[in-house]
């Protein structure tokens, strides 16, 4: 463990996890002196059944409950503003957002607009506009994947401007995350395999990249070991609460770590094949997550040869001579993304070409790969990835990614 | 994940570490929204440069701050009043803490003061309730740091208060203050990260947010310590080991305070013994006894007292034991390297028979009484364990 010449590391949310986490909630509200909750959400998650799950926990302790779940896949600066009505019109005094990463964002930042009593949301964008707390904000997340229940960051989106806008503060993070594996237990092994592959990828990308530090480390390794050892156990069997609350707690030690350590090339390159082809976030980093190891192999092999133990264990690692202990991680992360191929009946791509849109189209034609060599090269992501990224690596990775074979070390940049 | 129950994990504490450090508290407080600190320390504890750095570190930055260097080796509530008194009159809104232990523990009542308006500190007990956010409270540890500065909760003569309000919001730790100025206080400073990192790191099992602060600071005192006792003048190494202190006060927060911690608290407060002293003395035979009874979570300890090689090596019946033959190792070597410099024994830290029988009368009221007693005997005037194994 390396002490860097300097660093930084926060995370100030309270964790709660565990088979009755959810219990715990009107207590934790009380704690804040709240007691009239709005829940945020999305249709999805309600029509699987889990805001009545919620609901039923916190219907004997709490006087009413407000629920609103018109929250978009992609979050909408319009619905932000109309939640934040809804809060002041109602008297709320604390949130409680249930979903994935929309939710997440929407829900923070309705809770900028409700605590600074503003009428809009934009005046807060950037960094360090916020000076003091907010609301309450418990955050429930029902999918192991984004981290987002513990990051500073929110995305909204301006859809009549055509704009998206980063809000970044301390003040920002939940208050509260719940890690609860009812949330999760109806999740689709397709949507599992996916959003674990990209708290997978939060957990090794943290621990090679330029910002790393002691407890980004801690974080990193003991989130490695837990998503490796549960995921494919949960897609084969979603109905598995232990798997289910294990997988919870890697992919929210892995948001703590990326969000202090920052990501690559993987991230990178996922999020331009997110905006050029609308390829799932997930896949895209379940696909990408052995090049991006490859790729800064060179820079980091000694790194990268530590997450065999908590990925492996005890017998493969004391197996695997040291000269191929790194190598083997990235065959490890390849075979995890074929075992997930096979349970998920190959809804799991492995590869870009592999990756196909609702009517069976492929969402990323090979001639689009250039133009998502360009686009990565537009997002802060590369910043801090080992080695210097540019349009010809991007490139050559993403081709690499598209036809689902291993790089060509010798053709990687050494720079 | 089988645990039965939910468990819980918050650390507020944001961790700021290394070159020049304190040359961002300006930007730091002002997203605080704050910008006119109250600096509390003790000048004859922390050195009159320690205070020149912390303020020069505020250069052209606009803001005004003052300066209380006065705390004394205890907290004293009449002069918190005083101080509660001036930080309303001159309008501060923000406490910045240098130093270590009781100037820490002084702020953190200083602020509770100050943000809940609390007029009369002596009325302040552990069942006060601190149940909202405080203004911020920024501390910069010094090398005579005892691990709890980052912890949350704030000692009163003997009462603690605790609340995860308690903690302060931001530590940063320059290693232009984090040299050690002796050996005895370096090796104190890391003994005490270490004793309460291992009993965290322990009773942690299913908890691996703690274990990840517990973790980190076990892995750096056992890459650190050595080095940095053997030269206290070194930046890296006593800056790592301020680092493991800092993080063991976040990994110890919200446990039950368990036989090393208690042991090197009550010294603490009835003798002003650095509580890394006591812990060091005690360690040996307490995780023995741990060891003996049912070595129940001794076995996590091995990876970060170790590395993954011989973590990987040892097969799993054996790790408690190995994890408690590396630590006996681990203070030998380092009571090897300090010779006479560190007490082994109460006898060798002047501590008088009469002093241990008040410490006896305090012991025999706490729950754990009988087994704190007998650490207690044994380190009285023996041959230290650590020589005996080593």
């Amino acid at each position: 463990m390396v002490l860097p010449d300097y660093y930084e590391f926060c995370c100030r949310v309270k964790i709660v996890a565990g088979h009755d986490a959810l219990e715990q909630i009107p207590g934790l509200l009380s704690e804040k002196g709240a007691k009239k909750p709005l829940i945020i959400t999305d249709k999805g998650v309600a029509g699987a059944g889990l805001i009545d799950v919620v609901s039923r926990v916190l219907q004997d302790r709490l006087a009413g409950i407000l629920i609103a779940d018109n929250v978009p896949p992609d979050s909408d600066l319009r619905i932000v503003h109309q939640l934040a009505q809804f809060y002041r019109d109602n008297g709320c005094d604390a949130i409680i957002a249930v979903g994935g990463g929309s939710v997440m964002d929407t829900a923070k930042g309705v809770n900028i607009v409700v605590s600074e009593n503003a009428s809009d949301l934009m005046a807060f964008s950037g960094a360090g506009a916020l000076k003091r707390p907010l609301k309450p904000l418990i955050a429930i997340p029902t999918t192991a994947g984004t981290g987002s229940e513990v990051t500073q960051v929110a995305v909204i989106k301006d859809h009549e401007k055509h704009l998206k806008m980063a809000f970044l503060s301390y003040f920002l993070l939940p208050d509260v995350s719940i890690l609860d594996p009812r949330m999760t237990m109806t999740m689709p092994p397709f949507i599992t395999a996916m959003t674990g592959m990209d708290a997978l990828s939060h957990a090794t990308e943290a621990y090679y990249c330029l910002q790393k530090n002691p407890l980004s480390d801690a974080h990193a390794l003991s989130a490695v070991s837990m998503i490796y050892q549960h995921l494919p156990m949960v897609v084969q069997n979603p109905s598995d609460l232990n798997g289910r609350l294990a997988m919870s707690i890697g992919a929210c030690l892995a948001g703590i770590a990326f969000s202090n350590s920052m990501t690559g090339i993987v991230h990178n390159l996922g999020h331009a094949s997110g905006s050029v082809c609308g390829v799932p976030h997930g896949l895209a980093m379940a696909i990408l997550l052995p090049y991006g190891l490859e790729y800064n192999m060179h820079k980091c092999e000694d790194i990268i040869a530590r997450l065999l133990l908590p990925m492996a264990g005890e017998t493969d690692y004391l197996n695997t001579p040291k000269e191929q202990k790194a190598q083997k991680v990235v065959s490890l992360i390849r075979q995890m993304n074929e075992d997930l191929h096979i349970l998920t009946n190959g809804r799991h791509a492995r590869c870009f070409r592999e990756v196909k849109d609702r009517e069976g189209k492929p969402m990323v034609p090979r001639e689009t790969l250039p133009e998502i060599a360009g686009a990565a090269l537009l997002d802060g992501a590369s910043m801090y990835n080992p080695e210097d990224t540019d349009y010809t690596d991007n490139l050559m990775v993403l081709e690499a990614a598209w036809e689902g074979c291993p790089l060509d070390l010798s053709k990687v940049k050494k720079g | 994940m089988n645990s039965d129950s939910c468990f819980t994990f918050t650390c507020p504490v944001k961790t700021n570490s290394g070159n020049i450090a304190l040359e961002n508290l300006p930007v730091e407080l002002s997203g605080l929204n704050a910008g006119k600190p109250l600096v509390v320390t003790n000048i004859a504890k922390v050195g009159r440069k320690a205070v020149r750095t912390l303020t020069g570190a505020f250069g052209d930055s606009g803001m005004s701050l003052g300066v209380f260097d006065s705390l004394g080796d205890k907290v004293d509530p009449a002069l918190i009043e005083q101080l509660r008194t001036t930080f309303i009159e001159e309008e501060y809104d923000s406490i910045i803490a240098l130093g270590g232990g009781t100037i820490v523990d002084s702020a953190k009542i200083l602020n509770l003061t100050v943000s809940l308006k609390i007029t009369d500190v002596r009325n302040l007990s552990a069942q006060t309730p601190v149940n909202r956010n405080l203004l911020p409270l920024v501390v910069v540890p010094t090398a005579d740091a005892t691990g709890l500065e980052t912890a949350q909760f704030a000692r009163l003569n003997g009462a603690v208060l605790s609340s995860e309000y308690l903690a302060p919001v931001l530590v940063v730790i320059d290693p232009r203050l984090t040299r050690g100025k002796d050996v005895k206080t370096i090796y104190a400073t890391g003994l005490a990260a270490l004793g309460r990192a291992l009993e965290s790191h322990i009773i942690a099992k299913e908890n691996p947010f703690r274990q990840a602060y517990s973790f980190a600071a076990i892995r750096f005192i056992r890459d650190n310590l050595p080095a940095a006792v053997r030269n206290p003048d070194d930046k890296k190494t006593t800056l790592a080991v301020i680092n493991a202190a800092v993080m063991s006060g976040c990994a110890f927060s919200g446990t039950e305070a368990r036989p090393l911690h208690k042991l090197g608290q009550v010294f603490q407060e009835m003798l002003k013994i650095h509580p890394g002293i006591i812990m060091g003395m005690c360690l040996p035979h307490i995780l023995d006894d741990y060891l003996h009874r049912d070595g129940n979570g001794l076995a996590s300890l091995l990876h970060p007292l170790t590395g993954d090689e011989e973590f990987a090596q040892t097969p799993e019946a054996q790790r408690a034991g190995a994890a408690v033959s590396v630590l006996h190792r681990f203070m030998a070597d380092l009571h090897s390297a300090l010779g006479k410099d560190v007490p082994q024994t109460l006898r060798e830290a002047g501590v008088p028979l009469y002093a241990i029988e008040d410490i006896f009368e305090v012991l025999d009221v706490d729950p754990n009484g009988v087994y704190l007693r007998s650490v207690v005997e044994r380190i009285r005037d023996k041959t230290p364990m650590a020589e005996k194994k080593g």
